[in-house]
């Protein structure tokens, strides 16, 4: 039995590394599926957290047009959420689950939404750099082998795109306002960049990654993360900013050299330990208990 | 308004130069800006994802009108140099016209939400249409443009309230801010809300008089815009 299962994944294996596509009702192996569910899930988990840190601050925009841009962007993080966990349903995993699971911890999300946001500058530099450092991430996915998640994840890019000009945006009118404002820029660069190089993750080989063997992602880690540094530092010291890496630079051969990110602390972070796990987690149970009865009452209707 | 009104200090300008039709327009904008406050504390945390982008998009049009309604009272102040967002951040907490009705911070209890989105729903449609008959074509314009888009807020408001008629809960809340609610209008006008609920006229709860809650609202609202004086954002 184990020799077969051992054929058909192989079989399967090289059916989606020459580009094979995978919908809801096909067959797939159980360790592709499960691996899609957390991955997957961990991505709504992320979207739907994200929204924590900047939430806040939609209240205290401090123009019409950022509150209004603010509150659309956190919208489409939400919408991102739902349509994600729609994908991670049709696998087999319902999103009542997929909640649950997250408030009691047992789920993961990105390392960036373990931090507090303590300025406004924060919230721009999250809207442009953490942004962009997710749509590379999920650039990549739009060739996902699974093409329900490749699918939505077109519509998700195309929406991230517009949160990356509405944070350059944000940063622009800071650095070209007073210098207390530059001020806030460069200290939340520096608070971001450490969670930042860490974002993409450990530069694990890509064939010794089971997810980029099954062409769940095609792009390795040190990849995107090449990539960002490549598209957003030149952009940040053209505006003057400093980035808190003495060995920050750019080689000849065009790749960049940086300090080691601190992967302890990203360990530490994801896996429940950062500075505001326990109190976003604690006020997402909060609010879905204090909503629980409405859930009840709508389930009861419709049933 | 005058320019010298702008230039002093929030808190020190006297109402006294706002022509009476710009005041009335205020109590429309300072209505929709706090009510599209409280709603986008939803974000993030509604009972259902999808309510949740639904509130986020009511609480959008609403800041969207709240703006359109302040571009308009700025056009009709005495000279030029104050703009949307001078009216709606830059004044003292005691100059906001809202009625009572829009300040209570309601998450996470989602029966009042739901009984304060359905009864301002109902209310300012009485006052919109009333707007679209309006004398200056500016503001019979913009209510006709209103309008359209409060369509969708309120085919929102009556499912939930019909979802939620039979709870306790949400019949507890509707009654407890009905004086509030009547608040909202002008007086010629309750007949016709109490008409469309079905609910006995009681004494409002009047525009005029803030309740606890506006200053921390509005501490907060500014605090970013306050922390760097006369700056672009």
């Amino acid at each position: 039995m184990l020799t077969t299962v051992r054929l058909e994944d192989t079989e399967f294996e090289a059916y989606v590394q020459a580009g094979g596509a995978v919908e809801t009702g096909d067959a797939m192996p159980d360790d592709y599926r499960s691996a899609l569910i957390k991955f997957i899930e961990m991505h709504g988990n992320s979207e739907l957290m994200g929204v924590l840190p900047e939430r806040e601050w939609i209240l205290r925009a401090p123009t019409l047009q950022r509150k209004l841009a603010l509150t659309a962007k956190v919208q489409d993080e939400v919408g991102h959420s739902q349509l994600i966990y729609r994908v991670v349903e049709d696998l087999g995993k319902p999103r009542e689950a997929c909640l649950d699971d997250l408030v009691a911890g047992k789920t993961k999300f990105h390392n960036v939404f373990h931090y507090p946001t303590k300025t406004w500058g924060d919230v721009a530099v999250i809207a442009w750099l953490v942004d962009a450092a997710a749509i590379i991430s999920q650039k990549a996915l739009l060739k996902c082998s699974y093409a329900p998640y490749a699918r939505i994840m077109k519509k998700i890019c195309w929406e991230e795109s517009f949160h990356i000009l509405h944070g350059r945006d944000c940063i622009l009118a800071l650095m070209t306002g007073t210098d207390e404002q530059r001020e806030l820029v460069q200290e939340a660069v520096t608070r971001w960049w450490g969670p930042l190089m860490q974002f993409h993750g450990n530069p694990i080989a890509a064939e010794d990654d089971p997810m980029y063997r099954w062409r769940i992602k095609s792009q390795a880690n040190e990849d995107a993360r090449q990539q960002f540094l490549d598209g957003y530092v030149p952009q940040i010291w053209e505006l003057g900013l400093t980035v808190p890496d003495p060995k920050l630079r750019k080689r000849d051969d065009g790749v960049w050299e940086y300090s080691e990110p601190d992967w302890d602390e990203l360990k530490h972070v994801v896996t429940g330990h950062g500075p505001k796990t326990e109190e976003r987690l604690g006020f997402r149970r909060w609010s879905r208990e204090e909503t629980a009865w409405v859930r009840s009452a709508v389930l009861a209707d419709a049933a | 308004m005058s320019e010298e009104d702008l230039i002093r200090p929030a808190g020190s300008r006297s109402e006294g130069s706002v022509p009476e039709s710009a005041q009335r327009i205020l109590e429309l904008a300072d209505d929709e800006l706090i009510l599209g406050w409280r709603n986008s504390e939803w974000t993030g945390i509604a009972p259902f994802l999808e309510e949740d982008v639904a509130f986020s998009s009511i609480a959008q049009t609403e800041i969207g009108h709240a703006r359109a309604w302040y571009e308009l009272a700025a056009r009709q102040t005495e000279r030029g140099g104050v703009d949307a967002d001078a009216l709606a951040f830059d004044r003292d907490p005691d100059e906001y016209r809202c009625a009572p009705f829009v300040e209570t911070r309601l998450v996470p209890d989602w029966a009042r939400t739901i009984a304060r989105h359905w009864l301002y729903e109902t209310a300012d449609a009485i006052r919109i249409e009333a707007l679209k008959a309006s004398g200056d074509p500016e503001v019979a314009g913009l209510a006709e443009k209103i309008d359209r888009e409060e369509t969708y807020h309120r085919m929102h408001a009556d499912m939930w309230a019909d979802r939620l008629r039979d709870e306790a809960r949400f019949r507890g809340a509707v009654d407890e801010l009905w004086p509030s609610a009547l608040g909202l209008l002008e007086p010629g006008q309750r007949d016709r809300l109490c008409e469309i609920v079905g609910r006995e006229p009681v004494e409002a709860n009047e525009r005029g008089e803030h309740t606890e809650e506006l200053r921390p609202l509005w501490e907060e609202m500014t605090m970013v815009r306050r922390s760097v004086p006369g700056a672009s954002w």
